[in-house]
Formats: structure tokens, sequence, C-alpha cells
């Protein structure tokens, strides 16, 4: 844990990756706290401050009905975030146990289950979601859904190779001649050797499933109003470029650090966890 | 006099963020022209990192730190630029390695890469010389069917024909040092053998000098004139091969020496993984020639 | 007494290439508390034939028996305790994951024997015959050098408390200290526990000092089988004088017997 802290310390890159993603997570988290309004997460409306530039009351400036952007941009990181670890939470075990298991046992079985994995990866992944979307009802939970159906295809893919690999370690050859159970063999020997590569892709990916997300909600397929969501609050404003800019610029903005700051994290764990002495 | 390779007072060490590891620790190593030279040692007693060190290439590594001199052909390899080090390797000084199929590329022919070889000396070397001189090459390490191989790939090829090829490689461009890191551990006993008497009898033809890198203390005793035993970093013990196999003093390399299995089947001796005799200084046989 | 009896065991692959036959009709019995050695080089047939010993291959055709009972390609608990291996490589045989500990328990796990504090018991003593410390088992193999992970290897083994050791190239990857030391570390094991050995390697010089009889293979086929003594006094096969002949040799005298068994090469 602390050799590992310090190969991520020595890159200031991911470095400052990890403090952007500790910093995006407490805003999240604090976002009821340190919202300037806190109560403009809702179907609040105050005309009287309606589509304001940047200023002192009002830092990103405010919306066409007035509501502040810096707070709704907390409360939809709140959205983003939970989005992420949702989908990350149901795809990455699914993905894993597939592809652990396609990879440990060859034969027949792994090929039915890695040609499955190949129809889900052949189809562009935005497209899977919009389609899904076209038949589902627009709500966060089926946008979740979505993204989880087309995610975890890319899990199974990865773990499958690994454990394809792992396999003719000698480490596995010994459990088989003990007679170790196949259980024990994928989750106790192979599984561990695997984690690193997920962890790694896990944090690459908590910034596109923000990306797919926000696309989503970009085209009206995701989270509907009132509930801020950075896809969304870009949508809205792009209609009033360029002259409300900050309608569209602090979400999108807001969309970038988050993204950035998950994938320079990600490169440095897998500095991290590449390094094996 | 001046010898082929002159190496004198050469230290090592590695840089890291909070540490600095020394590898070498003063390494003094002459090798005259012609003459076949072994470096004899464990892993990790710097017998490898010797070998990049003369070839260039770890002073290139931006956490090695290298110091002392190492002369070839009277030119100080630390103090040449990296273009006139990089000219040096595959024409006047080359490399046989462990592993003879892994150091020719799969996706071209052999034909290919030694043309390739070829053209690091002569540069516009006519189409039709060159298969001349790869053929002649190739004979000379005794292949069979010269044409052939040079039309196949790599992995068409057995191990031993690989190495053979890559002997043939080594020594086209008449090299004045070659450097052969382990050559054949990865190959079969019988292979290996046959490819390291082909390799002795090509050298001694060409009258090209030899760095020998091994751990085999019966392989290094078939092939070396004379013998350096390196042990953590320093020369322990060296002179003419003959002399030192007779005589080992140095407490190092006689533990080395006695935990040899042998065919004679002398049983299996008692010898420390360590001991603080082992730090004990050097000690020459005779003098160098 | 004959501990392990193979007849005309046999193992085909199929290939998109054709078949290739690893091993044909071999037959041989290794005694009870002997060391045998199989020779071979690359294509030899000898690690097949070792996992099919182990029972992580199936067989094409032929037997196996253990201790006069047969020995089927679906191994009960008590078969596959009774066999153990000790692999070459010592860095991959271990799972870096996991600590030395764990994968010494792997076997009493598996085979549940004892309970918990009595397989720790174990392995803590497993470790100790092998001379590690069994303060060791807390650690993970990266921590370890080669040698020490070699004596982890034969610790995972003798843990099982096994009849029968297959040893794989157990010192191939070892420098020649280390080697001579798990040499000797093996055969008094061997001594002291009444084991019985099918030491599988390439090296002539190893098999003189360690093996009692030695089997020479050669393209899945048995060549020779015969008494370490008569192999080293008297090869009778061009193969077996070809491998003697290709032995490294550190001092004269044994220049004198390689050159008088196989003549100046």
């Amino acid at each position: 844990m602390i050799r590992a802290l310090r190969i991520l310390a020595s890159n200031p890159l991911s470095l400052f990756g990890l403090l952007l993603v500790v910093l995006i997570v407490l805003v999240a988290i604090l976002a009821p706290w340190i919202a300037p309004f806190p109560t403009h997460n809702g179907a609040v409306v105050d005309f009287a401050f309606a589509n304001k530039a940047p200023g002192a009351r009002n830092w990103m400036g405010t919306d066409l009905v007035g509501r502040d952007i810096f707070s709704r941009i907390l409360y939809a990181y709140q959205i983003s975030l939970t989005l992420g670890i949702v989908v990350l939470a149901i795809a990455t075990p699914i993905g894993t146990v597939v592809g652990l298991i396609a990879g440990y046992s060859g034969g027949w079985l792994g090929t039915v289950l890695m040609r499955i994995v190949d129809v889900f990866l052949s189809i562009p992944p935005l497209v899977l979601a919009i389609a899904m979307m076209g038949v589902l009802e627009p709500t966060l939970t089926n946008a979740m859904l979505a993204v989880t159906v087309m995610w975890w295809p890319w899990y199974a893919r990865l773990v499958y190779s690994v454990a394809r690999s792992e396999r003719e370690e000698g480490y596995v050859l010994a459990a088989e001649v003990i007679g170790a159970n196949t259980a024990h063999i994928t989750f106790r020997e192979i599984l561990p050797n695997c984690l690193p590569a997920i962890i790694t892709k896990m944090t690459l990916d908590m910034g596109f499933v923000i990306i797919i997300a926000s696309s989503l909600s970009f085209l009206g397929l995701g989270v509907q109003p009132p509930t801020p969501d950075l896809g969304s609050m870009v949508a809205e404003g792009a209609r009033y470029l360029p002259d409300s800019w900050w309608l569209t610029v602090f979400p999108g903005l807001a969309i970038l650090v988050a993204v950035f700051g998950f994938n320079l994290l990600g490169d440095g764990l897998r500095d991290v966890f590449g390094v094996d002495e | 006099m001046s010898s082929v390779l002159n190496i004198n007072n050469l230290t090592l060490s590695f840089k890291t963020l909070m540490q600095r590891v020394d590898v070498l620790h003063g390494i003094d190593l002459r090798i005259e022209a012609g003459e076949k030279v072994a470096l004899v040692g464990e892993s990790g007693s710097g017998k490898s990192v010797t070998a990049r060190i003369i070839l260039g290439l770890l002073q290139e590594t931006r956490s090695a730190v290298v110091h002392g001199s190492v002369l070839f052909d009277g030119k100080d390899i630390n103090t040449l630029t990296r273009k006139e080090r990089a000219a040096l390797r595959g024409t006047a000084m080359s490399m046989i390695f462990q592993d003879p199929s892994s150091s020719l590329n799969p996706v071209f022919t052999i034909g290919h890469q030694f043309t390739e070889v070829l053209k690091r000396r002569e540069a516009k070397i006519s189409q039709a010389d060159c298969k001349k001189r790869c053929l002649k090459a190739l004979i000379e390490v005794a292949i069979p069917e010269p044409a052939r191989v040079l039309s196949s790939y790599p992995f068409q090829l057995s191990g031993g024909m690989n190495q053979r090829v890559m002997i043939a490689m080594a020594l086209a461009n008449q090299p004045s040092l070659l450097l052969a890191d382990e050559p054949g551990t990865a190959l079969d006993v019988s292979v290996q053998a046959q490819t390291l008497k082909l390799m002795h009898k090509m050298v001694t033809n060409h009258n090209t000098a030899v760095l020998f890198i091994s751990h085999n203390l019966g392989v290094v005793r078939e092939f070396a004139d004379r013998v350096y035993v390196i042990y953590r970093g320093n020369i322990v013990e060296d002179g003419p091969t003959a002399a030192l196999f007779a005589n080992p003093t140095h407490p190092y390399t006689r533990a080395l020496m006695a935990a040899v299995p042998r065919i004679t089947g002398t049983g299996l001796p008692q010898v420390p993984e360590f001991s603080d005799e082992f730090l004990a200084p050097r000690v020459s046989h005779g003098v160098n020639p | 007494m004959t501990l392990l009896s193979i007849k005309e065991l046999s193992k085909t692959f199929r290939t998109p290439s054709g078949p290739v036959h690893a091993v044909r009709e071999v037959s041989f019995a290794v005694n009870q508390g002997e060391c045998l050695a199989i020779v071979g080089e690359s294509g030899s047939g000898k690690t097949t034939l070792a996992h099919m010993i182990l029972g992580v291959l199936a067989r094409t055709s032929g037997e196996l028996s253990f201790d006069e009972q047969p020995l089927p390609d679906k191994r009960t608990m008590a078969n596959r305790q009774s066999i153990q291996l000790v692999q070459q490589n010592p860095l991959s045989s271990l799972n870096p994951k996991r600590t030395i500990g764990a994968s010494v328990r792997l076997g009493l796990d598996t085979y549940q024997i004892g309970d918990k504090s009595a397989r720790w018991k174990t392995v803590g003593a497993a470790l100790d015959a092998v001379g590690l410390e069994p303060s060791l088992g807390k650690r993970v193999p990266a921590t370890l050098s080669g040698g020490q992970r070699q004596r982890v290897g034969i610790a995972r083994a003798l843990a099982c408390n096994p009849r029968l050791l297959v040893l794989d190239e157990p010192t191939s990857a070892l420098d020649v200290l280390v080697q001579a030391r798990i040499l000797q570390l093996l055969n008094t094991l061997r001594r002291e526990r009444g084991l019985t050995y099918i030491f599988i390697t390439h090296d002539l010089a190893v098999v003189r000092n360690v093996a009692d009889r030695v089997a020479v293979f050669q393209s899945g086929q048995l060549v020779e089988l015969n008494s370490t003594d008569a192999i080293f006094t008297d090869p009778q096969s061009t193969y077996t004088r070809q491998l003697i002949g290709a032995v490294p040799v550190v001092d004269d005298t044994e220049l004198a017997l390689r050159n008088k068994l196989v003549g100046n090469q």
C-alpha cells in the first residue's frame, strides 16, 4: 500500500489525477453543505436572477430559470459518480466471472461464452445504449441498465486474456497436481492475479461511463429534468451559445475535469500494478 | 601493445529516487586480439551488465552511473557519443545472445536480416555481392542448403540452426570483438555442445577476440583461453584457463568448482551458499599475455 | 518392491498438422525408495510422461498402477496426496498473490488433513524441514531468493506427506552453489522419510550423483534403462553416449572418463 502510494506519488500527473478524483468525490458528498444554493438541485424558479453571467453572487452564473450553476454542478457530480459506481459495480463482477470461467476452462464452454461476448462487442456501445433507451423509459435507473449492458463484455474480454496467460503459470499446475477444485483455482489462485488489471480498468472507465451517461442525457435519453446532470446541462445551454456561454462551458469543464482526473489516476495505477518484482 | 578491449576500474551503480545500488566495484579486464576470454559468475554477479557497458548500451540508460574506462581498439566507449557507439555495434563488435530464436526477427527472412547486417558495414553493397557473401558465410557454419535457409523465416528453422545463423551473422562483418552472453543456454545440451565447438572453430579461423559470458564452468573450460571469475561486482580470480582450473585459489572459485556435479560420481559436496571468505581479495594466475 | 508401474503408456496429441506421438508405449517400474532419473532433451516426452503420472493429463492408452492399485486418470484424493510435484521454475510455481504459508497449506486444505491449527503446525514443520524459518510463511514469494523459493516448492510437496515425488528439473534454474544445497536437501529428505523420486533432468552430471537408476528418453521412447553405475561405465545406446559426450566437464578425471565412454569427439 505504502509502496503503491510512493510509485503513484513519483509521477506528478498521477498524483494530480488522484487529487482531482479525491476533490470530486468530496464535493459530491458534501454538495448539500457546500453548495451556495442547496435547494437549486430541483425545480426552483427565481426569475429575478435568470440567465446571469458569472459574478459575486453566482460564481458560474445562473441558468434560464435563475438556478445557480455552480450548485447544480456539485449535485450533478453526485449523480455522475453514483451512476459510474453502480454501473461498474454490476458490470465488473459479471464480466470478471464470465472471463474467468471462459479463460480457465477453455474448451467449448469458453468458446461459447466468448462468442456471446463478441456479439455484444460488435455493436457500437452508444448505439446499443440508444437503442435500449428508445424502448425503455428515460430514467436514471434505465440509463444505468443500458450502460451496464454495454459495459460488462469489455471486462469479460480483459479478464479472459489475463486468465488465459495466468493459466499457463506453474502455480496453476501446482494446484491441479494437488487436486484443488476448479472454484479454488479460478477464484482463489487466478482471480487475485487479474485484480490489478481490473482495478486499473475500472478507474479509467469511471471517466468513460461519465461521458457515455452525459452523452445519453445530452440526447435527452438519460436523467430527466429537473435533476441536474452534466450532459443535459450542456445540451440545454448549447442553444444559447455564444451569448450565454456559462450555461455550457462550466458543465462541460466539469465533465472534462472528472474524466481527466480518473484517466490520470488510472494511468498511474497501471504503473503501480505493472511493476512486478 | 594495444589490446582489443581494456577495461580499467569500471564501476556501475543504479540510481533510483530513494537509493543508489552499486553493481560493479572496479572491474579490470583485458582482451588481446584473437583471444578467447571468459567472464564466469552466478546470476546477479554483474557479468551481463558488463557486456551491456562494453556494447555502450547501459551508458544510455538514465539511471545508470558508469565510471572508469572501457577502451575498445583504443577508444573509450564511455566518452564516445551515442552515435559513435551505435556505429561500432554490428560492425567492429558484435553479439550473440542466449536464445537465438528470440534474437532473430520473426517477420523477416534470414536473407533479409543477413543483408541488413552486411549493409551496416557497407551501405552500398550490391544485391548479387550480398547474396554471395551470405551463402559463403552460411556454408562456413556448415549449414546444409544455404539458399533455402536464406529464404526461410527463423521459426521454420531449428534452434540449433538459428544459433548457427546467429554465429554467421555475428562474424560476417569481421568484428574485432565478439560478445557471447550465455550462448546456447536455451538450447538442448547436445546442440549446445555442437554450436560451441563450431563457434570456437569460427572465431579461431577469423582471429576474432571473444568475451564469453557464462555461469557454466565446464563450458568455459572447453571454450576459453583465459578466465575471469566475477562475484558480486568484483573480479575475484583470473588467469589462463588451464592454470585456473588446475589450481583454483580464491575461496569463491574453489566453492564454485567444488559445487559442480561430476560425471565421475564423486558425490554431492558440502559447500555453503555464502561465506565471508568469498569476499577475499583478488587472485591472479601468472602474467597476462 | 515396485511403487509405481507403467505399462505401455502412450500419449498422442491431435494437432492441426496431424497427430504428435509425445509418449509411445513406455513401460517401466519405479521401486519403493529409489531415485529414478528420467533424462532427455526437449521433445523427448519427459514432461508429458510426468503429467500423466501426476494425473493432470489424460493418457491415450496404457496402464498405470501405484502400490499395486490401478491409477486411473480420474484420481481420488488419496491418489493425489501420495504423488506430488516439484517444478523447475521456482518463481512461476508460487502464486505471487498468496503468502508462502497459504501456498504450502493448499494440499492440507484440499485433503482436509487436521484442523486449522494442526495445518499451520504442519506448514511450519514442512518449512523447517527444508531449512526455512517458519516465519517466512507470512511473506510473499517476491521477497524470497530463488533458492528459498525452490525450498518452498519442496515444502509444499512435503506438507502433503507424499510417497512419490516427481522432481521436474528442480535445480536447472538455480545457480550452482544453490543447486548443490538443494540436491543435498533432496538427498537427506529421501533418506529420512523413505521417499521415492522420479528426477527429471537433462543434466547428466547431476544424475550421476543423485540417481540410483537412469531412464533415457528420446522422441517419446525409452531408449535405455539401467543402473546409474552401468550407464556411466558402459552406456548401451548411441543416444546415451551422445548425451554423455555433450556434458561440459571441469576436471581432467572427468575428461578422461568422458573420452573413454564416447571417444574423443
